[in-house]
């Protein structure tokens, strides 16, 4: 015989649909986000994981001045590699972007075509997807470059730019204004000459052991190529940020998404905790009757656990399915809003099956059993009584006599249900979590994007280099030619350049933090553009260094080499204002001796207007308003719809919660309702007594909440800062953020009270009458 | 003996609020025998079915059924006992609200290895046209019985009844009291019957009087009145 009591899980589904349903549709909805996101974070990173065999994506490249003869090209291979011919000619278009065009590639670094063909005529073009889904373009759209006409045929996904990263030493990719693309050879040939770069990438004939085989078989290579020919960039892959950086990102934020829905789990498992104690307190006699008639305490605790762990498993099992087809393509557009990544083949994630389905139903069962196990432990004789308090003597707390009856009673109602508002400011302080975040997170880019405008230390930026071909170890005579010939060339007779020295140096030692690097500036005396005059032992930090780190005056802080051992320690003498970067200023003498860099070196220019008279293979990276403001632009092109659905999913939270839990308060309290309403209390009059203080709890709450939400987020975001990415973003939440945080929870509560009030409503009078046994 | 009480003590509270409620019970009764337990309020009556029912425990004493001691038995051992020999009826009838009276009663017929006949005892209640019917559907005696029926599906070695008519008018009480005394001769079951009802006990093979905690008189009653007809 099936046991009976089975029958009431389908009766008390039917009975209870609306808490039912909302805690259905939460858990359904964070299981099927973040089961989506696993699967396709995996499936992506296993897709690009195997685009490298599957791409032939190059071991390293480098770029010369001049194409490289047979000869050459010989002498370079006899150290192991083959060399492939990776030409491009940066082009700008007219829609103010700058494309990186390569001639069609057919053995190294191949190219996935994600929709419509590969360019066959020489008017077409392929150009990069995310590039084309920045700047709204489409198959059969036509771009414009220098007066010519250009047809994209097809969207691709470049095997070496997963990422776009203009230059390898750039802090940010920005993949609005800079893209990638491929045309046919002919078209290639007949873009300007001016513009043609002489890319050769590499592949090992036997690839490295391991890491550090790696880098010492390439240190080999560089010397070995530049003493075949001068060299201007020389990027093996593990350096190479437009293809690793992808690997290394993705995955990071696997951590948080757990994290989000096991928060989720365990608030509604405590929301359960209380509907379960509620029901165990109303059905205590009945429970106390089928004990006595001999049901064990594990057969009604497995009664009393079965629909919340069936709910969870039943949301588990509905949110994997939309996981792997809905949500999972919403996660992985995601990525695809931030890399190029070649067309994904989705993989059963048996990760992502463990912790959305196994971890919630256990923590599910784990909360709902230890709550059953500690009432069921109550001699049966208590539950025959009604007589569940777990504290002996239990009385009533006093409550001053000359206090108005509507404040007493609402102080009543709320000792009645203080574990219920508990729960309830837990549930309001996490919605408001990711509320705030969704809601500040695009106004702090924004404003920290402005900040930056206003900020600058100077409109440009240079920093400069010797190509890699002027330092030549076998040649020294040579070598240094080259190096005054280059010294020669970076000068200028621009009137509002003033030189500084750069430097970079590697976070070193700081715990819970990734690795950075920290660009020093070594600054003239009475400089133009940093208005401090340092000394020779000053050591000033910028006050986005001094944010992120938390670095006052009179700190030592660590650096290290980025390519040695040697460690450096400074004392922090002072904070320059300066939020454009993490970075340092020193006197130029002095930073110029601690480095040994020479007493005149010098290796940049600050300048507020374009400086055109140096040689462009002497500059490495130009720093302005574009380049400083890539970091804000590109989180929003990442996170950007991203934010919204965290806001729709706090508000979702939001209503549940106040939803269940003030369902509960007035299921609680049907009996009294019912009562007064006897007594002669109108709708509005019971509204006042049982619904009021809700109200009152829930708009405080969603209002006072928000000052600890925002050194909470402030926290949060300083640890993924710091652990994630370098640089550094100051997050600045405005009162009007605040004040729509405060209306949107307002309104979702008004949408649930409305509904609450109409229960309140339809509360019958005999209800008094029933069941007083 | 198939059932015995030695020396029931029990006390509610500590020092000044203490509270001794059984004094040193004893008593004695065979298979199939019907006892009343008479007695005002706080005489102890239903701490005293409540220990013989295996709820409550006493501070000292002894309770053996069938030679099998409770005081020797564990909780689970405890819920065993129940299961197997006990039934139980209250004052209130602690139906479960959202099942069917017929389902109500197949909760106690889930308990027992060879319960006895749904359908029959449904008829022998007089529940049959009610049977798809859930408790706030009934009157007061309908769901009295209805959990006389969750009670005694199971075939019980012992029906515990505590007030069993407590909170029934005069009518629906006598056809509840004619139930228990079928349930006493048709199926052999030991009652033990807590009532403050003096009349009730004209009904029983042996009557114990109870007064503050202790055993005032044991009368055996040799001249039993059918439930029918008593009157009070």
């Amino acid at each position: 015989m099936r046991n009976p009591l089975l029958k009431r899980f389908a009766r008390e589904l039917r009975s209870d649909f609306g808490k039912y349903a909302t805690i259905f549709i939460l858990l359904t909805l964070s299981i099927s986000f973040v089961s989506g996101f696993l699967v396709a974070d995996n499936s992506m990173i296993m897709t690009y994981n195997e685009s490298f065999e599957k791409y032939n994506v190059e071991d390293g490249h480098f770029r010369v001045r001049n194409a490289l003869n047979k000869g050459q090209i010989r002498r370079i291979e006899k150290q192991g590699i083959t060399l492939f011919e990776n030409y491009y000619k940066d082009t700008p278009f007219d829609n103010s972007t700058t494309i990186r065009i390569f001639a069609e590639r057919t053995d190294v670094n191949l190219v996935c075509l994600m929709n419509g063909s590969f360019p066959e005529k020489t008017d077409e073009i392929a150009i990069d997807r995310m590039f084309a889904d920045n700047n709204g373009i489409r198959t059969g759209d036509t771009l414009v470059s220098m007066g010519k006409t250009w047809h994209v045929s097809g969207l691709v996904a470049l095997s070496d730019y997963s990422t776009m990263f203009e230059n390898n030493n750039d802090m940010m990719f920005d993949s609005v204004r800079f893209g990638t693309a491929i045309v046919t050879a002919e078209a290639f040939d007949l873009l300007p000459e001016a513009s043609l770069r002489y890319c050769y990438a590499w592949k090992y004939h036997q690839p490295p052991a391991d890491a550090d085989a790696e880098h010492d078989l390439s240190e080999e290579l560089m010397g070995h190529i530049n003493s075949v020919s001068p060299m201007e960039e020389y990027v093996p892959r593990y350096m190479n940020h437009a293809i690793m950086f992808t690997g290394d990102d993705m995955g990071s934020d696997k951590v948080m998404m757990e994290f989000l829905l096991y928060i989720i789990i365990v608030i509604v498992a405590f929301v359960f905790r209380i509907t379960i104690r509620d029901t165990v307190v109303k059905e205590a006699s009945v429970i106390g009757s089928l004990r006595a008639a001999g049901y064990t305490k594990s057969e009604l605790i497995r009664h009393y656990m079965a629909m919340p762990v069936a709910v969870t498993l039943f949301s588990a099992a509905v949110g994997n399915v939309l996981g792997y087809t809905w949500m999972k393509k919403i996660c992985a557009d995601l990525y695809y809003d931030s890399y190029s990544l070649p067309t994904y083949v989705t993989r059963y994630n048996p990760e992502a099956f463990v912790k959305t389905t196994l971890v919630p139903v256990m923590i599910m069962a784990a909360v709902t059993y230890f709550s059953l196990q500690t009432v069921m432990r109550l001699p049966v004789i208590r539950f025959l009584r009604n007589d569940l308090s777990s504290r002996k003597n239990r009385k009533a707390v006093r409550l001053p006599h000359g206090m108005p009856f509507v404040q007493r009673f609402h102080l009543r109602i709320l000792l009645q249900n203080k574990g219920n508002y508990l729960i309830l400011a837990l549930g309001i302080f996490f919605a408001n979590v990711l509320l705030m975040f969704g809601m500040a997170l695009p106004q702090s880019l924004t404003d920290y994007e402005n900040s930056i405008k206003d900020n600058m230390l100077c409109r440009y930026q240079y920093l400069l280099q010797l190509p890699a071909s002027a330092a030549d170890d076998t040649h020294r005579l040579e070598s240094m030619m080259n190096m005054m010939m280059y010294a020669q060339k970076m000068e200028t007779d621009n009137p509002d350049a003033e030189k500084f020295t750069a430097y970079a140096l590697k976070t070193y030692d700081v715990p819970n933090c990734r690795e950075e690097e920290i660009m020093f500036y070594g600054i003239i005396d009475s400089s133009r553009y940093i208005h401090q005059e340092l000394q020779a032992d000053d050591f000033f930090v910028s006050s986005a260094m001094a944010d992120k780190y938390m670095i006052r005056e009179g700190d030592t802080f660590s650096f290290k080499e980025s390519y040695g051992d040697k460690t450096y320690t400074f004392t922090v003498t002072g904070i320059y204002p300066y939020e454009g970067a993490v970075a340092v200023f020193m006197d130029q003498q002095a930073m110029n001796r601690i480095f040994d860099l020479g007493e005149n070196t010098f290796s940049g220019y600050f300048s507020n207007s374009e400086i055109t008279d140096i040689d462009e293979a002497c500059i490495s990276t130009v720093i302005d308003e574009e380049s400083l403001t890539k970091v804000s632009r590109q989180l929003m092109v990442s996170f950007g719809g991203m934010m919204y659905m965290v806001d729709g999913f706090s508000v979702i939270i939001f209503i549940v919660l106040i939803y269940i839990l003030s369902k509960i308060i007035i299921e609680r309290n049907t009996q009294s309702i019912s009562m007064i309403k006897i007594l002669g209390c109108s709708d509005r009059e019971v509204r006042t007594l049982y619904m009021h203080l809700t109200s009152i709890v829930t708009v405080f709450l969603m209002a006072a909440t928000i000052p600890a939400v925002y050194y909470v987020l402030l926290w949060i975001i300083r640890i993924m800062l710091r652990t994630m990415m370098s640089g550094w973003m100051p997050l600045d939440i405005s009162f009007k953020t605040m004040a729509g945080m405060a209306a949107l929870g307002w309104i979702s509560y008004g949408a649930v009270a409305l509904s609450e009030s109409r229960k309140i409503r339809k509360i019958p009078m005999e209800e008094a009458l029933k069941n007083v046994e | 003996m198939f059932l015995e009480l030695r020396d029931i003590k029990k006390a509610y509270g500590e020092k000044e609020n203490r509270t001794d409620v059984l004094k040193g019970i004893s008593l004695q009764a065979e298979k199939g025998e019907f006892l009343v337990l008479l007695g005002s309020s706080g005489s102890g009556k239903s701490t005293l079915l409540n220990i013989i029912g295996g709820i409550d425990r006493p501070d000292s004493g002894e309770v053996m059924i069938q030679n099998e001691k409770l005081s020797q038995m564990n909780e689970k051992q405890l819920t065993r006992y129940r299961r197997k020999h006990l039934g139980y009826i209250f004052q209130l009838y602690n139906l479960i609200p959202n099942l069917t009276v017929r389902e109500n009663i197949e909760v106690g017929a889930w308990l027992s290895s060879d319960p006895l006949d749904t359908d029959t005892l449904l008829d022998v209640l007089g529940l049959t046209e009610h049977q798809d019917k859930i408790p706030s559907q009934l009157s007061g005696g309908q769901q009295q019985r209805t959990a006389i029926g969750r009670a005694i599906i199971k075939n019980p070695d012992i029906l515990l009844c505590d007030e069993p008519t407590g909170a029934l008018d005069y009518r629906t009480s006598k056809e509840i009291l004619k139930l228990i005394e079928t349930v006493n001769q048709k199926y052999g079951s030991t009652v033990i019957m807590v009532t403050h009802n003096d009349a009730i006990r004209l009904m029983a093979d042996k009557i114990i009087r109870l007064r503050d905690g202790m055993i005032r008189d044991i009368t055996m009653n040799d001249q039993k009145v059918p439930a029918e007809k008593l009157e009070w």
